[in-house]
């Protein structure tokens, strides 16, 4: 058996010369430069390089990336768990055995579908790609989804549905610097990818920053001082909150007529749908000032006909159960407004992570074919049977959302041997214990990480792979801009790619068609896959990219990509944007007096970490800066639950439904296991009735502890933002608690520096 | 003639079941749109008959239209082709003359009848009209004088409309929310409008006295003569049969070229009444929306009234009428429509009707804010009110009170164990928004209420007043940077902010800090150079 040369193993260049690549963590895909260094922490130092997303800046996660590249927690050797359950090292060749027969054997016994694929959106193209591939071809499952079911499906749901088309931003970021009026709805950009904020300038210097999230973030207070307006509305009435503007827009005669004539189909449904939201019917719904509403309404509309004017949309308000409806209705107001495709305006949505947008793209969604097909779609199948060389037939149907395909861990017709590629589902998945246990009843549970991550550890098999600076590969950013990462620094002996994992994988179970290890040659089979579909790559290649080239898909051969959609038509047959009518439920009275312990729980991030905080909490800066979650609470309702600043409290899920998914191991009180303890943060940036809590902490203080995995019915969403909960004075540590060491553990080394 | 039992029930092997919807004005159309559902199932066949010509539109916006701010298309709520497109009935221009429940018809003036397995009435209310010596008195079908009207349908709202674009004298009688949103609306497009009401103040059965006197002057202020303690006796009309002047018992005149009454509205229950339907204020129906004593008839909206046959039912007791409010009525759309989905659909059924609690008044206005709810009238140091409740083992109402008449902001909240049963707010309109929401939530208040009203502060607008920075302070966010790194650096020889950038890596995220970088810079060689 002849190994294929492993890309990892190929000596970089010697020459001490900067490699051009981008940073490993947000969407925003700051530009960076890697330096090879002798005989510090890291073996090479970053700078921030100047790109048009980030102009040379860079925030702390990013200054500080390189110090997990030769982290002493790093994983360089496979490992499989013992007869005594215990994790040993192990050589590749076992460990990818052993994965191979009890594939094999799981197949055999329970059907095709009992392997199921969890992705993620910090892989690069290629990776996602594979991943997709070697899911239908070579394990023959339909069972694959990935982390941005958590974060980008309501977006891409609602903007599927108005322009037939989803890329998070249609126009360059740059566009935007001109902007005199954003819009800005549940996006934190000064915590979570800072260097944006520089493109927010304009609108500040203008005094046209809006931005609306319950809390007055740290994004919120960039309205300050005159640079805009800061809208509070309610925890979940962000829906309510865009009627009003809608309903002021079209009563006071705001709306571009022309445009919606020429380019949309829908206006009717949509006026009649926000007729009853008159701005005190908002008022009193939302919290926010009906003047407020009307003059934000106003300033939009303004900015929209004479200068130039974005909306913009981020998870705050996409991560809920009414997730898709919410989005909906901002496109619908910029549709109002004639934004989308104007040279002075448009809508967009913030990707998250990575590569969440390339990620969604190419075959990882449960429903979808890479180039952003549908599975569903017979000439999508019949393009993909011949680009892979299989009969159509073999390809699967559609398999199960994220969070339903985690539901069925371990159950009779579920799923029973997972493999996770760039996921620590046991953090960052809603109702992280139903999770757990679902891991806990696998036969096979194998992760591919360079950390031991908290899902690595519930593992069977981990393998050790690559980190951004060791890898050749491609991302495409919050733009649906393609950007090249490269290779700066040689991978710890023993760590492998994930590319070569597949390839070896499929040797083993004998799959038909070809799973190269190099990422160029993926990359040219991604190409001829897209093909012919929405997010079509064809004409783009390494060389291209390599020239320093703006790269914008759809970028079919021949063409010269698309920096701005939209401009001439719409991605429906007709051309035409989709207006869709949206509807609040009837605002009711709350049956009961709330409890004086009851808060809505929204989730969200910090600056200094990402995502599950695998790789974050692991670099000493950040997580000394934040070493544990605070739970943000104002001091008016401190008062009442008679806790001070830093005290620990619990937090536990209110009302829990018997729902009929609830996992058979929560026996007894509903809520067993369903809480979090942490320490509190008294502050004013919050409402009285709310709590927030970031959610990059494991164990005891994972706020997913408490999330529910209640779903938006058209993408698949989990509700994040808004939990009910009850918080309460909590005596702590409490003795003899395993999970409590993690947090004293994280505590200590806060206080010790 | 054939004899149909009145309790016969709807099914009738898989035909559907027979609808009938009387009246077309928000709520029905809210109702419609829910059991659409059904329509298109096949499971209902829905007939919806409106008096007028137009489809629903929202009523709260007539007089909006009145006054030129808005249009009638941005009003709509229904539309009559697209529920036709569904295979919904829908008959304009139409007036139900009476509902013959023995057989289940429902007549129309022209002579056509409906067969209905199910009746629905949303007919509404229409607006009252004032005993004065000139106006017709029949209260069904008054025929108002030339320059008098009502505000309540799309003729009203013309009437006024042309009044405003002529820059004419609008005379509004009556200063509950109705009147006073007419009158600031007309006044700021250009009328000049005289609101004459009973009592010392506006709004006088809500608002408490020191409430209503702060309004009062806001009103004034915002260009409205206000005719106070004025009781109406008659009209007085010009040769051309057109109103000239209010009559009032004091013996003067308000003159003006157009009357609008504001003075409330009447459920519309006559049809009901003929039909030997049992009825109140409205329509009398159970807690399931169902006519008292019948198995067949609904009434949902303005034209009904919850109060069941169980004497001793508490939330009856509660309940003072029809509540003229929008919200009410559509919550009772969308339960009714989801308990007849239930019904013909298999959904899940819904949830008891939740009793319904008095309504917050948000006035929509441009230039005044007021919200206002619930009972008000307490006094702060009202001590027998306190021993009152001690004796009936109550926790004591509590009344907190913020009043700067000068600059036209008052504040009262009434609360039990921290629980609002009442609060005004005026012209503060961050606190009227919260005192909004935690009036609906029935949740607890700050024990320290000045947290509400600092909402309208000016930090909440300016930012917070920034801390003393010490040099533990962070200054870059994005990087981590402290004030003391940064001023390390500066006097360590920095001397540009790229200087300080490249040494600390501060303002290399979002950029944000510069200015503080380039102050302390400053700072810095200014103390060398002295």
């Amino acid at each position: 058996m002849t190994k294929p040369a492993d890309p990892a193993r190929i000596a970089p260049p010697t020459q001490p010369t900067a490699t051009a690549t981008h940073c490993p963590y947000c969407a925003l895909q700051c530009g960076m430069s890697l330096t090879p260094l002798e005989g510090g922490e890291a073996p090479v130092e970053v700078t921030g390089r100047d790109f048009p997303t980030n102009r040379g800046g860079l925030c702390r996660k990013g200054w500080t990336a390189a110090e997990l590249l030769q982290h002493p927690e790093r994983i360089t050797e496979p490992l499989v768990r013992d007869a005594d359950g215990a994790l040993r090292p192990a050589t590749w060749d076992e460990a990818l055995e052993r994965v191979a027969n009890e594939l094999r054997r799981i197949q055999a016994e329970h059907g095709k579908d009992a392997v199921g694929i969890f992705g993620g959106g910090g892989l690069t193209n290629e990776k996602a790609y594979l991943l997709g591939k070697f899911a239908r071809v070579a394990l023959g499952t339909s069972r694959i989804d990935y982390n941005g079911r958590f974060c980008m499906s309501s977006a891409a749901a609602a903007g599927n549905r108005a322009f037939g088309i989803d890329r998070g931003l249609p126009f360059p970021l740059t566009d935007v610097d001109t902007a005199d009026t954003i819009l800005m709805l549940g996006s934190n950009v000064a915590e979570t990818m800072p260097p944006f904020v520089q493109h927010l300038a304009g609108a500040r210097a203008a005094g046209g920053l809006v931005v609306v999230d319950p809390r007055r973030s740290a994004t919120a207070q960039l309205t300050d001082d005159g640079a805009g307006t800061h809208l509070a509305p309610a925890p979940h009435t962000d829906l309510v909150l865009l009627l009003g503007l809608a309903h002021v827009v079209i009563n006071d005669g705001l709306l571009d007529s022309r445009y919606l004539a020429e380019r949309t189909e829908g206006l009717e449904s949509v006026i009649r749908s926000v007729a009853p939201w008159w701005p005190e019917r908002v008022q009193a719904t939302t919290g926010v000032p009906a003047d407020l509403i009307r003059s934000t309404a106003r300033r939009l509309a303004e900015s929209a006909r004479t200068g130039s004017c974005y909306i913009l949309t981020g998870r705050g308000i996409e991560q809920h159960a009414d997730g898709t409806d919410t989005v909906t209705a901002a496109i619908n107001l910029a549709l109002l407004l004639g934004l989308p495709g104007s040279p002075r305006g448009g809508y967009g949505t913030l990707t998250g992570q990575g590569n969440g947008q390339g990620g969604r793209e190419h075959g990882q969604k449960a429903d979808q074919l890479p180039g952003y097909r549908k599975i569903t779609d017979p000439d999508a199948r019949a393009h993909m049977a011949r680009v892979w060389g299989v009969p159509e037939a073999s390809i699967p149907g559609p398999g199960l959302p994220a969070v339903e395909l985690l539901r069925t861990l371990g159950t009779d017709d579920g799923v029973r041997a997972l493999l996770v590629h760039g996921a620590n589902v046991v953090v960052s998945a809603p109702d992280v214990s139903a999770v757990r246990d679902g891991l806990r009843r696998l036969d096979l549970l194998v992760v591919s990480d360079f950390f031991l991550s908290e899902t690595a550890r519930e593992a069977d098999v981990v393998l050790p792979v690559l980190q951004w600076a060791e890898e050749e590969g491609t991302m495409t950013n919050l733009e649906g801009r393609v950007l090249r990462r490269r290779r700066a620094v040689e991978a710890p002996e023993g760590a492998r790619s994930e590319l070569w994992i597949m390839n070896r994988l499929a040797e083993l179970l004998d799959a038909p068609s070809a799973f190269p290890t190099e990422p160029e040659v993926v990359f040219e089979e991604l190409r001829s896959a897209s093909r012919g579909g929405l997010a079509d790559y064809s004409g783009v290649s390494y060389e291209l990219l390599d020239t320093g080239a703006e790269v914008y898909w759809p970028y079919p051969a021949g063409s010269s990509g698309t920096p701005r959609l939209f401009a001439e038509r719409f991605a429906h047959d007709d051309g035409r944007a989709r207006l869709v009518a949206v509807r609040a439920a009837t605002p009711s009275w709350s049956p009961s007096r709330p409890a004086p312990e009851e808060f809505h729980l929204a989730t969200g991030r910090l600056l200094e970490h990402y995502q599950s905080g695998a790789q974050t909490r692991r670099v000493a800066a950040l997580s000394t800066a934040q070493p544990e979650p605070r739970l943000q609470l104002h001091p008016a309702a401190a008062a009442r639950l008679r806790v001070a600043d830093k005290a620990w409290v619990r937090v536990t899920r209110l009302g829990e439904r018997a729902t009929q998914d609830a996992a058979p191991s929560s026996s007894g009180s509903a809520a067993a296991g369903r809480e979090v303890l942490c320490r509190v943060e008294l502050t004013l940036d919050i409402r009285p009735d709310t709590v927030f809590l970031p959610f990059h902490f494991p164990g005891l203080a994972a706020a997913n502890q408490v999330t529910e995995s209640r779903t938006d019915p058209i993408s698949g969403m989990p509700e994040f933002k808004t939990t009910r909960v009850l918080v309460q004075p909590a005596d702590f540590p409490p003795a003899g608690d395993p999970d409590a060491d993690l947090i004293c553990a994280s505590q200590h080394e806060g206080r010790s520096s | 003639m054939t004899f149909i039992p009145d309790h016969a029930g709807p099914e009738r092997g898989s035909a559907p079941e027979r609808i009938v919807v009387v009246g077309f004005g928000p709520v029905a159309a809210r109702f419609v749109e829910e059991l659409r559902p059904a329509v298109v199932a096949g499971a209902a066949q829905l007939t919806i008959v409106g008096e007028e010509e137009q489809a629903a539109y929202n009523r709260v916006l007539v007089a909006d239209l009145g006054v030129g701010r808005t249009s009638l298309a941005s009003m709509q709520l229904a539309d009559a082709h697209e529920l036709a497109a569904d295979g919904v009935h829908v008959v304009l221009g139409a007036r139900v003359q009476r509902i013959d429940r023995s057989r289940r018809n429902v007549h129309l003036a022209d002579g056509t009848a409906f067969p209905y397995d199910r009746l629905v009435l949303a007919t509404g209310a229409r607006a009252a009209i004032p005993n004065l010596t000139g106006l017709n008195p029949d209260p069904q079908h008054p025929v108002l004088p030339d320059g008098v009207t009502a505000l309540r349908d799309l003729a009203d709202a013309e009437r006024l409309a042309e009044a405003v674009r002529g820059r004419k004298r609008v005379v509004v009688l009556g200063g509950g929310v109705l009147g006073l949103e007419a009158a600031l609306a007309a006044s700021e497009e250009g009328a000049s409008v005289t609101v004459v009401h009973h009592g010392e103040r506006p709004l006088g059965r809500q608002i408490d006295a020191a409430g209503g006197g702060t309004l009062s002057s806001i009103l004034r202020h915002q260009g409205l003569c206000l005719a106070r303690n004025a009781r109406a006796t008659g009209i007085a009309t010009g040769p051309d049969g057109a109103f000239r002047a209010l009559l009032l018992d004091d013996g003067t005149a308000v003159e003006g070229d157009l009357l609008v009454l504001a003075c409330g509205a009447r459920p519309r229950k006559e049809l009901a009444e003929g039909a030997g339907l049992a009825v109140g204020h409205g329509v009398l129906v159970d807690h399931r929306l169902g006519a008292l004593h019948t198995e067949h008839v609904f009434a949902i909206g303005d034209c009904a009234e919850v109060r069941c046959a169980d004497h001793l039912c508490a939330a009856c007791e509660r309940s003072s009428g029809p509540s003229g409010l929008i919200a009410p009525g559509w919550r009772q759309a969308d339960w009714l429509a989801a308990s007849f989905r239930a019904r013909l659909l298999g959904e899940p059924a819904p949830g008891p009707l939740p009793e319904e609690r008095p309504g917050v008044i948000l006035l929509k206005a441009r230039g005044v804010n007021l919200a206002l709810a619930g009972g008000v009238q307490a006094d702060p140091w009202d001590a027998e009110a306190w021993e009152a409740d001690a004796a009936a083992g109550r926790a004591p109402l509590e009344v907190s009170l913020w009043a700067d008449a000068a600059h036209g902001r008052y504040v009262k909240m009434c609360t039990r164990d921290g629980v609002l049963e009442g609060f005004v707010a005026l012209g503060m309109p961050r606190a009227a928004a919260e005192l909004t929401l935690l009036f609906g939530s029935g949740a607890e208040l700050p024990a320290d209420r000045s947290v509400i009203l600092r909402l309208d502060g000016p930090e909440s607008s300016l930012g917070r007043p920034g801390t003393a920075a010490g040099p533990e302070s962070t200054l870059c966010r994005c990087a981590g940077v402290s004030r003391g790194t940064v001023q390390e650096a500066v006097v360590g020889g920095c001397s540009t902010v790229e200087e300080v950038s490249k040494a600390t890596r501060a303002g290399t995220g979002c950029g944000g800090c510069k200015d503080s970088v380039r102050e302390l810079i400053e700072q810095h060689f200014a103390v060398v150079a002295a």
